[in-house]
């Protein structure tokens, strides 16, 4: 693993900058990443929540520069060990991926190829980026190792992705993921496809690796309890905007922009009292005509008219907590614990 | 044949007995050549109209070749699947082909995932329509109004800037929602949901299972719904049933399971449901490390190489039958005692 020699230790190892990314499409613009910034840390670990369509993926694809065709960057840099991978040619990117910056996709257990058998697909990835390469003996111990990993029977990487269950494909796809040793993985629904023992078991390894290889983690999901479990810092987007960042026990004790706060107050729980949730009110936003000002305003209680017209900036409100929202002064405190 | 009774009052709309899956599996040099997985190892359940039972389990028990049983999109090794229709109940595993597209029309499936259900070359107006064209209802702008109708009901809105919008043009939310506007287009009476919103926000998640739930109310459509999370089970389903390795381990009212669970598969995934609060640091969940091994297992207790409670009696006896121990609260473990009462 080759870490830069000008990036000091405090230095971020990736920091994204303003990045403005929109797909063009029949109907218009889809403005899916805008204006977006934060950082990540080595060896630390950051959530990204939000609305479903609000922009996650797509940012997600933008590190690894494999977004869609119809996508344009707009403005921005993406910044890895020091260096814009904007501004990089596809084979500065190629050299980058996988063995520097690794995804876990979401949905990716559908990306099996069903004519190889697993293991055989997971040994060309590391064919491919792990120098030297390995033997095929050493291959099969670290395929066999990276699946018990994950809780997978090692017999099973002689066989062939449909004899998996969804569940199993998708360990199998983390074990690929693990597999060329990257500096950085963005996981992007890891563990929605399994069972709360697996997800406990492949997180808490995750976490053990982390920690032992000082590699960061980007997730991404939509269970808040998962990233209240595994993340140091989080940042919450809606509607293609970052609306709230800052470490993750701050910004559950202390929501402040009001859809983080929605968001932290609707959660069903397998504990107390049984009830009757209320979804957000009001529309997703049409990412082809957003709402001006603040793009959460036509949704938001604490509107007032400031909102409708002026943009709100991503401002600290301290400890490293920042807020976009004009009123976040009168966001109330999350009454009680979420627990319970 | 165990005994698992939905409410006494009502017929049930589905009765599965006996219902088992084996995949036959090629040799290698780890075994012989006639060697099966056992995804579903006889399982018996009923669903009351109006009803939503929840299936749960570790991943790779049996639950999505379960639900694909249940819809005819597998044939089962053996056992049968009796639906109501009329007075009669039908063994729709014994089906014949004439019969097929009058059952396919009460009977949808939401599958676990959209991006590989979701065929990439067709619009999302050709995905949702399709059922009605199959079964031809309808004239072209009737089925235009009911799918923009349905949505705007999983809130993939305004309709007209999602209708001609290809897969790969959707994000995993989207997608999902499509699949689900497909599944209840056509009105069915029974509906397999395979994890059908493990991929979207809480809100869209909280308005999509009001939406299932309202559906259940007014017209009586009954769920299997297949989840991993348990506060979304807990949030849709009357009755939750727990699957390990093709055996159904647990099965009785939510609130019954969740409050008071007996079967040490169920305690232990109890306990590794994360907490969200950052604060909160969860005890350790009580299983044996391993891993499930459904080709060929033992005829004895499926859990108990991982079971933190087992005995020599379990490592002796045959896999333990799922007895009522009291008040309907079904389990299949040798130590669990009956209530009194
Ligand atoms: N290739 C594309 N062309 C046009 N629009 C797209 C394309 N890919 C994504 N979009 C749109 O961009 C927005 C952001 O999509 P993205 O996949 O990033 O969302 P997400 O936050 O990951 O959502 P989810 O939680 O549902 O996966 C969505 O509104 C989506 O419809
Ligand atoms: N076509 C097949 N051939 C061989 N084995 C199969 C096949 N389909 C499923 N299996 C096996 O059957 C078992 C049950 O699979 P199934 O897909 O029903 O699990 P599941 O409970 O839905 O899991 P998940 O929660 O991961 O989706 C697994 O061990 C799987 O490997
Ligand atoms: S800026 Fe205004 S509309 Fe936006 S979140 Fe804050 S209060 Fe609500
Ligand atoms: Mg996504
Ligand atoms: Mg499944």
């Amino acid at each position: 693993m080759t870490i830069s020699n000008e990036v000091s230790n405090d230095a971020p190892i990736l920091d994204v900058r303003n990045v403005v990314m929109h797909y063009r499409t029949e109907k218009g613009d889809v403005s899916a990443i805008e204006n977006v910034s934060f950082s990540l840390k080595s060896g630390e670990s950051f959530g990204l929540v939000g609305e479903s369509g609000c922009g996650k993926t797509s940012m997600a694809m933008a590190l690894l520069q494999l977004q869609a065709e119809n996508a344009t960057f707009k403005g921005g840099e993406i910044v890895l060990n020091g260096e814009d991978m904007l501004k990089m040619n596809p084979a500065e990117v190629r050299s980058h991926r996988w063995s520097d910056i690794s995804m876990v996709f979401q949905g990716a257990m559908n990306a099996w190829n069903p004519v190889h058998r697993v293991g055989a697909q997971i040994k060309e990835a590391m064919d491919l980026h792990i120098r030297p390469q390995l033997s095929h003996t050493e291959s099969r111990e670290r395929i066999a190792s990276l699946f018990e990993m994950v809780g997978l029977d090692p017999e099973m990487m002689d066989r062939y992705p449909h004899e998996f269950s969804g569940g199993m494909r998708q360990r199998a796809i983390i074990a690929m993921a693990l597999s060329c040793d990257p500096q950085i993985i963005i996981a992007d629904e890891p563990t929605t496809a399994l069972d709360v023992i697996v997800q406990d078991q492949i997180l808490t390894e995750l976490k053990k690796i982390q920690h032992d290889l000082g590699m960061s983690i980007i997730y991404i999901s939509h269970d808040i309890a998962v990233i209240a479990e595994v993340t140091d810092r989080m940042g919450v987007m809606y509607a293609g905007k970052m609306v709230e960042t800052g470490p993750t026990i701050e910004v559950f004790h202390n929501p402040k922009h009001p859809y983080a706060f929605l968001l932290l107050s609707s959660t069903p729980s397998i504990t107390g009292p049984r009830r009757k949730l209320a979804p957000l009110e009001g529309e997703p936003p049409n990412l082809l005509d957003p709402p001006p000002g603040c793009r959460f305003h036509p949704r938001c209680p604490f509107v007032t008219d400031q909102c409708r017209t002026e943009e709100p900036p991503l401002a600290e409100i301290g400890g490293g907590h920042r807020v976009a929202c004009w009123n976040w002064e009168s966001v109330p405190p999350l009454s009680e614990g979420l627990r319970k | 044949m165990t005994d698992v009774q939905a409410p006494a009052s009502t017929r049930p709309l589905i009765k599965v007995e006996g219902l088992q899956k084996l995949f036959p599996i090629g040799s290698s040099r780890f075994r012989a050549p006639d060697a099966h997985v056992h995804a579903v190892d006889g399982i018996d359940f009923e669903i009351a109209p109006g009803e939503s039972l929840g299936l749960v389990g570790e991943s790779g028990c049996g639950k999505s070749t379960t639900g694909r049983m249940l819809v005819r999109l597998m044939d089962p090794t053996a056992g049968s699947i009796l639906l109501q229709d009329g007075d009669e109940m039908i063994d729709i595993a014994a089906i014949d082909k004439r019969d097929m597209l009058r059952f396919r029309r009460r009977v949808q499936m939401i599958f676990q995932d959209p991006f590989e259900s979701l065929n990439p070359r067709r619009t999302v107006y050709d995905t949702v329509a399709e059922p009605l064209t199959v079964q031809r209802v309808g004239s072209v702008p009737e089925r235009e109004m009911r799918v923009a109708k349905l949505l705007d009901l999983v809130g993939l809105s305004p309709a007209d800037t999602f209708m001609f919008r290809y897969p790969h043009e959707l994000s995993g939310g989207q997608r999902q929602r499509v699949a689900i506007a497909r599944a209840l287009v056509l009105d069915p009476s029974f509906v397999v949901a395979d994890e059908p919103t493990s991929m979207l926000d809480v809100s869209i998640r909280i308005s999509i299972m009001d939406l299932m739930l309202s559906l259940a109310e007014e017209f009586g459509v009954s769920y299997l719904y297949i989840t991993h999370d348990l506060a979304v089970a807990r949030y849709m389903c009357d009755r939750i049933a727990v699957m390990y390795l093709g055996k159904i381990v647990e099965i009785t009212d939510t609130e019954e399971l969740l409050s008071n669970p007996q079967h040490p598969y169920t305690k232990a995934l109890l306990s590794a449901v994360p907490v969200p609060d950052p604060a909160y640091r969860r005890p350790d969940v009580l299983i044996k490390g391993g891993i499930a091994k459904a080709i060929d297992p033992p005829p004895v207790c499926r859990f108990v190489d991982r079971c933190p409670m087992a005995t020599d009696f379990c490592r002796t006896h045959d896999h333990p039958d799922l007895v009522d121990k009291g008040n309907r609260h079904f389990v299949a473990c040798h130590l669990v005692e009956s209530s009194a009462g």
